[in-house]
């Protein structure tokens, strides 16, 4: 729900479709920042034999802005290449993998990294190993296995390092029931339902659990993506394509030729999946924040405010008539395209102009929490979402809970939330991951195996 | 309702690519219309854009390795795309989308 499967075409292009963007100042380093951009959503782990990967026909990017114009002024790029062994078995593996150099491994994929700023481009690393999908006791020992993830960790020098691969999902969301019109299982006894027979209150289902996504995180000093004077940063991916592509039959494989069109961006959690309209969350992909204010309008009168209302009868009455008012919401503007001003929260602000841009925002000056709250900023913990993302923030509630009108206040003292609206949830928590998230780079947890996640 | 151009990006965008991508893709475009006219129309009205090549007369063996696409967009305008590698030309001609078009009745009427 963060963007998997969010628009239309993008939706049939897995390989490119990123998922979830996470950014925030590495709580093991604190002088660094981790930018993780996840692709490839929702694999079942057992998806053999042609297990999930990269696609060397896409240019992947993590981009920074550090002076707050919408555009990059550094882009991470990403390209793949897949190696095989020996293409005439179809196995992807003839024996147990027990190093990320093994032999037995038949389809390998290795990537280059190359940082590219106003001033040139400079290769960071090339022909870097990615690690195996994660198959089961045969093919990936779990003695083994931990080691060749570990070994997938490269150090590129300079205080940089990246990692790209299979890693378990930490997204998590009740998707079953949300896309079911709007239904939060914990308060599904107070949905409208049409007409149909009521539900009774339930534990929400965390859809992502024991699913595994394509990661590519990188881990650089905060000196390297910031500038005098300028602390917060503003983070998003892209996935591009070359615009020509002819299946040559002939080949058994797709030809690629042009330049590379943007087919996939994101930025902060759920703004295309839930604000941008369905008839443009394609063009939306395709186009760079800085051109965001063409779409400010989808933010600032966002549709699912309306809707909350009319989906809980009589929960949400303060923000029905804050809808009905046509009051612009500022405080989501805020929130999702300029970031918070200094004065509205007490010691805070990760404001990065007045250009309306959909980026991540994150205050590198503000270092990692000792107890960190899931609920971020919300939460009373500033270096949490929206200030930045960490791997265990509850963006669904935070982001629920700011359409539904708790964070209006901050620009309207007199507005008082419903009580529904600090409490709305999909039911889960961190806990809802099976995987458990690591405490160092690159933070995602172990991708699931197949065997043990068959279905 | 936003208007989308998507031959349009931005200029800081440009410029940043252009360090990666400008030699290489004005040196792809060039060989791709090059290989284009000596195989297809030696004769080609001249190209349109700042990407057209200098010379006609080229060798289509030093045509890029990877595949060139061509999209006649407008067979009656003549309007043609061409790609190759990482570049894309843009050409009016009517004579050469002329032949493409009948080239494509005829492969279509075999």
């Amino acid at each position: 729900m963060s963007s998997h499967r969010e628009a239309p075409e993008i939706a049939k292009d897995p390989v490119a479709d990123s998922t979830d963007v996470y950014a925030f100042v590495s709580p093991d380093r604190p002088d660094t920042v981790t930018l993780i951009a996840n692709y490839v959503p929702l694999q079942l782990p057992s998806g053999g034999p042609n297990f999930y990967e990269f696609g060397d026909d896409v240019l992947y990017e993590i981009h920074v802005d550090n002076n707050g114009d919408g555009q990059a002024e550094i882009s991470y790029q990403f390209r793949f290449s897949t190696q095989v062994g020996d293409p005439d078995t179809f196995l992807y593996n003839t024996g147990p993998i027990e190093s990320i150099g093994s032999a037995n491994w038949n389809r390998k994929q290795f990537y280059d990294v190359t940082v590219v700023t106003g001033s040139g481009s400079s290769v960071l690393g090339s022909g870097l190993a990615c690690p195996p999908c994660n198959i089961g006791p045969l093919s990936t020992p779990g003695s083994f296995y931990p080691g060749i993830a570990a070994a997938a960790a490269h150090s590129l020098g300079g205080g940089i390092s990246v990692f790209a691969g299979q890693r378990a999902e930490a997204f998590y969301v009740d998707l079953g029931s949300i896309f079911d019109l709007g239904d939060l299982r914990p308060f599904e006894n107070l949905h409208a339902t049409f007409g149909l027979p009521g539900l009774s209150a339930a534990a929400g289902v965390n859809a992502t659990n024991h699913l595994n996504v394509h990661s590519i995180a990188i881990q650089v000093p905060i000196s390297a993506v910031t500038i005098s004077g300028h602390p917060t940063i503003g983070v998003w991916t892209t996935a591009s394509r070359q615009k020509a592509r002819v299946y040559d039959s002939d080949a058994g494989e797709y030809a690629n030729a042009g330049p590379f069109v943007q087919v996939s961006r994101l930025g902060n959690p759920l703004v295309n999946e839930v604000l941008i309209p369905l008839g443009q969350k394609d063009l939306w992909n395709s186009l760079p924040p800085a051109d965001d204010k063409r779409f400010a309008g989808y933010v600032t009168a966002p549709g699912l405010a309306g809707l909350l209302p009319v989906l809980y009868p009589g929960v949400f009455p303060n923000l029905a008539a804050l809808v009905k008012s046509g009051k612009a919401r500022s405080d989501l503007e805020a929130i999702l395209l300029t970031g918070i001003p200094a004065g509205l929260i007490k010691g805070f602000t990760n404001l990065t102009g007045t250009v309306l841009a959909d980026m991540l925002r994150l205050n590198t000056s503000i270092p990692p929490a000792s107890k960190p709250s899931i609920y971020g900023l919300l939460g009373g913990d500033p270096a949490g979402f929206p200030n930045g993302r960490r791997v265990a923030d509850d963006v669904v509630a935070i982001e629920l809970r700011a359409i539904a009108g708790v964070t209006y206040p901050l620009i309207d003292s007199s507005y008082k939330p419903d009580a529904a609206a600090g409490e709305v949830t999909d039911g889960l928590t961190p806990a809802s991951v099976a995987a458990s998230p690591l405490g160092q780079f690159p933070y995602l947890g172990l991708p699931y195996s197949g065997y043990d996640n068959p279905s | 309702m936003p208007s989308h151009d998507p031959q349009r990006e931005p200029a800081g965008r440009i410029s940043r690519r252009s360090v990666l991508q400008g030699a290489a893709a004005a040196g792809a475009a060039g060989l791709a219309v090059t290989a284009l006219g000596a195989a297809v129309s030696p004769a080609a009205a001249a190209a349109t854009g700042p990407s057209a090549p200098s010379a006609r007369s080229g060798d289509a063996t030093s045509a890029p390795a990877g595949p060139i696409v061509v999209h006649v967009r407008n067979a009656r305008t003549g309007d043609i795309e061409v790609y190759a590698g990482t570049a894309q030309t843009r050409l009016r001609d009517k004579d050469l989308a002329a032949r493409i078009a009948r080239a494509s009745r005829f492969e279509s009427g075999r």
